[in-house]
């Protein structure tokens, strides 16, 4: 179950969520972030390793933290995420909103 | 100049680590911070009391050698590698030193100081003996074990300028492949090599038997083939040891010369081969100092690790990698 958040903005959409995983990751993976597509596939598409995406999830928390107060990943959930729309869903889902 | 250590990391902790940060205070003139769990950490103290020089800084957390590096780091904020790791980013310490578990050291390194822009991965590059020279450098010994070409040209470019920072004039780089010749290697080495090949400094591909010769003074591969290299390396020689001091001790003639060649040969394998030399490889590619210590270094060991990371902070060789990735970016953008 997604922890408890407390929205202290406006919601959080799908598109500005895909928006801030695509940004992260392109500076995080030092890539063009037009590669970055919602099919894309952490491993096989991007070449992000276990500790790009730690990265991209504490870029995530930080940045959706000032936001959205509570906002966090569960360690637990990050194997099951292979691709960004997996990331944006997730990250969706748990801040209450409708998937991408 | 002030060291972080790890006080908990290593098999050989905490007692071996204290005592070489204690030795490394006397020997180099540097002040240490040593974080682990207080009461374990202050037994090793003369007198259970921190000595001029010396703080204790009190974590409640350890990662253990078996322990996932990734999320370790994210879950055990209280871990003394982390927070040794968090003293550097915010600027209480100069460089961070450990000798525990290599991941969550790099990942310690990597997610509290951030990367150096430009730097796509990180990458340790580890001294490699040669008998009778200096140590040359094997880059990467496994921080990114999936490499894509691009990353191993920055490894070469950043390991050169480690290099340099050593004290190597013009330092020459090899890529380590299954044969000398342009065409070898599977498709990373040969992209690799064509995007090495305009520089002069690039000698071309080297072999693995190459690997503890001195040529080049830089040898770069992926994380993965790294590792590998170095292990064998470390197995043949335990091997070769294994024997020479077995063949010393099969008759009683090999083992009345052994009683005069042997003590050589054990200064001559403390003096080039012993990893405790060298004392830590360090972490290329964060946006500070980060010295990781192999795992069952001793006192020595820390000793040479911290020397080096004292080395790495008087060279500048975070800004002077900074120097070398934008250099690197330019080149590729003309």
């Amino acid at each position: 179950m997604p922890a408890e958040t407390h929205s202290t903005h406006d919601p959080v959409t799908a598109d500005e969520v895909f928006a801030m995983v695509r940004s992260n990751l392109a500076e995080i993976l030092e890539i063009d972030d037009q590669q970055i597509t919602l099919d894309s596939k952490f491993a096989e598409d991007l070449d992000a390793d276990s500790l790009a995406l730690i990265e991209l999830v504490e870029a995530l928390e930080e940045e959706l933290g000032e936001r959205t107060v509570g906002f966090s990943v569960d360690d637990e959930d990050l194997g099951d995420l292979a691709t960004v729309r997996d990331a944006v869903d997730y990250v969706v889902l748990r801040l209450g909103g409708a998937a991408a | 100049m002030r060291i972080a250590v790890d006080a908990m990391g290593g098999d050989r902790a905490p007692g071996e680590i204290v005592a070489g940060a204690l030795a490394a205070v006397e020997q180099l003139g540097v002040e240490v911070l040593l974080f682990g769990r207080e009461d374990v950490v202050r037994a090793e103290l003369p007198d259970g009391k921190a000595p001029d020089g010396v703080e204790l800084v009190a974590c409640s957390e350890v990662i253990e050698m078996h322990d996932e590096p990734g999320v370790s780091v994210r879950t055990r904020k209280d871990a003394s590698v982390v927070r040794a790791a968090e003293s550097v980013r915010d600027g209480r310490a100069d460089a961070l030193v450990g000798a525990g578990n290599t991941g969550a050291t790099m990942a310690s390194a990597l997610l509290r100081f951030g990367r150096i822009r430009g730097a796509a991965r990180p990458a340790i590059a580890v001294p490699i003996p040669v008998p009778f020279a200096t140590p040359h450098l094997l880059v990467d010994g496994g921080a990114t074990t999936d490499a894509r070409p691009e990353w191993l040209v920055q490894f070469a470019f950043m390991a050169r300028t480690f290099a340099e920072v050593r004290g190597v004039s013009e330092p020459t780089v090899g890529l380590l492949s299954n044969g000398e010749e342009a065409g070898k290697g599977d498709e990373l080495r040969k992209q690799v090599f064509a995007q090495l090949e305009p520089q002069p400094w690039f000698v071309g591909n080297v072999e693995g038997r190459d690997l503890m010769t001195g040529r080049p003074d830089v040898i770069v591969t992926d994380g993965f083939t790294g590792n590998v290299a170095l292990k064998t390396i470390e197995g043949a020689l335990r091997a070769a040891a294994g024997l020479v001091f077995g063949i010393l001790d099969s008759t009683p003639e090999a083992r009345a010369a052994g009683e005069v060649v042997t003590p050589m040969l054990l200064q001559g394998v403390t003096d080039y081969l012993d990893p405790d030399t060298v004392g830590g490889a360090a972490l290329l590619g964060v946006d500070g100092v980060c010295v990781i210590s192999h795992g069952s270094s001793s006192a020595r060991a820390m000793v040479n690790a911290i020397g080096l990371a004292v080395e790495c902070v008087k060279g500048g060789v975070v800004d002077r990698l900074k120097q070398a990735v934008a250099q690197r970016e330019a080149s590729d953008a003309r």
